[in-house]
């Protein structure tokens, strides 16, 4: 599979159709992310994440690419796209955070089954790739376990998660679609700063109602985070109330706005009176 | 975009375990003295019915024993 992308990418570098590429690279057995330049780069450590297993190294590759391109504006760039990748490429594009698609060359990847089991992944693989094989979309079944329970319990339950909160940020600082310059969650007047656990449940509630029309389902943050906090699960929530409510779905290409992008009424929202 | 918000929020609260009737929007011209009356009535009405709320401090005190 990472025979196919090096030559992918290397024809690309070569024939001048990208000027860079961000990808991965491996030394010594960590993997980050790199932008490579020259074609002859890509012997020295190219990789696609796989560490131990496929894809075990995944990064918040949209939001870098959002910086690598409003830093080098003449330049042309290349990225490496999962499934995940991609949606929050769109999700982006669909927040105005890059404008200039003409700028961007996707270089997809499918990922294989176990992957997207492992992630519970809801579309494993971007519309277009030049390796790997589509690999069925798995179900998540986490936010119907939480709806089981009564109310009080569910509120109980996420208490006791939330109370492990070790405030890291780990779950913002790696989110793809988190890109504002100044976050909420740091503002002293809207959530009591200096106390651990944060503000128990505001914090994550907070965040929650920042993730509607946004959150990709890519599980970067559950990945990421010390306190094995299931925040996928909430955030799965949100997207379902988004698309229940509002029909909307984050990560699809077109231009479509977020509802909470947009001023003014939704059908259906028109008035709070009776 | 606030009716939006709210409607999202409400099934948020619900999810999260707090009930939702506990969240009111109502849009209140200056002009309508009797009927803010009214609406704020209703509403308290409401909120003692339901009890303290579960993210009172009170009930968590309460709670902690």
């Amino acid at each position: 599979m990472i025979e196919q992308v090096t030559a992918h990418v290397k024809t690309l570098l070569e024939e001048g159709k990208i000027n860079a590429f961000l990808g991965l690279r491996d030394q010594n057995g960590n993997i980050f992310p790199y932008v490579y330049e020259k074609p002859e780069d890509l012997s020295d450590g190219f990789s696609i994440g796989d560490l131990e297993g496929p894809g075990d190294s995944r990064y918040p590759i949209a939001k870098i690419l959002m910086t690598l391109v409003s830093s080098v504006p003449d330049k042309v760039v290349g990225v490496l796209l999962r499934g995940c990748d991609e949606r929050a490429l769109n999700e982006l594009l669909r927040w105005n955070q890059m404008t200039q698609t003409d700028r961007i060359v996707r270089v997809g990847i499918a990922c294989p089954a176990a992957l997207a089991k492992a992630h519970e992944c809801r579309k494993p693989f971007p519309d277009e790739f030049v390796a790997g094989e589509k690999a069925e979309p798995v179900s998540n079944a986490s936010v119907d376990e939480v709806m089981a329970l009564d109310l009080l319990a569910r509120l109980d339950y996420w208490k006791q998660e939330f109370n492990r909160c070790i405030k890291c940020y780990g779950c913002r600082d790696v989110c793809p679609v988190c890109f504002c310059n100044v976050c909420t969650l740091e503002e002293d007047a809207l959530i009591r700063t200096g106390e651990l656990p944060p503000e128990n449940p505001m914090f994550h509630l907070t965040r929650a109602v920042h993730m509607a029309g946004r959150c990709i389902d890519c599980n970067l943050c559950t990945e990421v985070c010390p306190a094995e906090i299931p925040l996928r699960t909430l955030y799965k929530k949100v997207a379902e109330i988004v698309k229940g409510e509002f029909g909307y779905v984050t990560g699809e290409p077109g231009g479509g706005k977020s509802p909470l992008n947009i001023l003014g009424p939704d059908p259906g929202h028109t008035s709070a009176n009776d | 975009m606030t009716v939006k918000r709210i409607a999202f929020l409400k099934q948020l609260l619900e999810f999260s375990g707090v009930d939702p009737e506990r969240l009111l929007l109502k849009w209140v011209s200056s002009a309508e003295g009797p009927r803010y009356a009214k609406v704020v009535t209703e509403f308290i009405e409401k909120i003692r019915s339901l009890g303290p709320s579960p993210l009172g401090k009170a009930e968590l005190a309460r709670k902690a024993g």
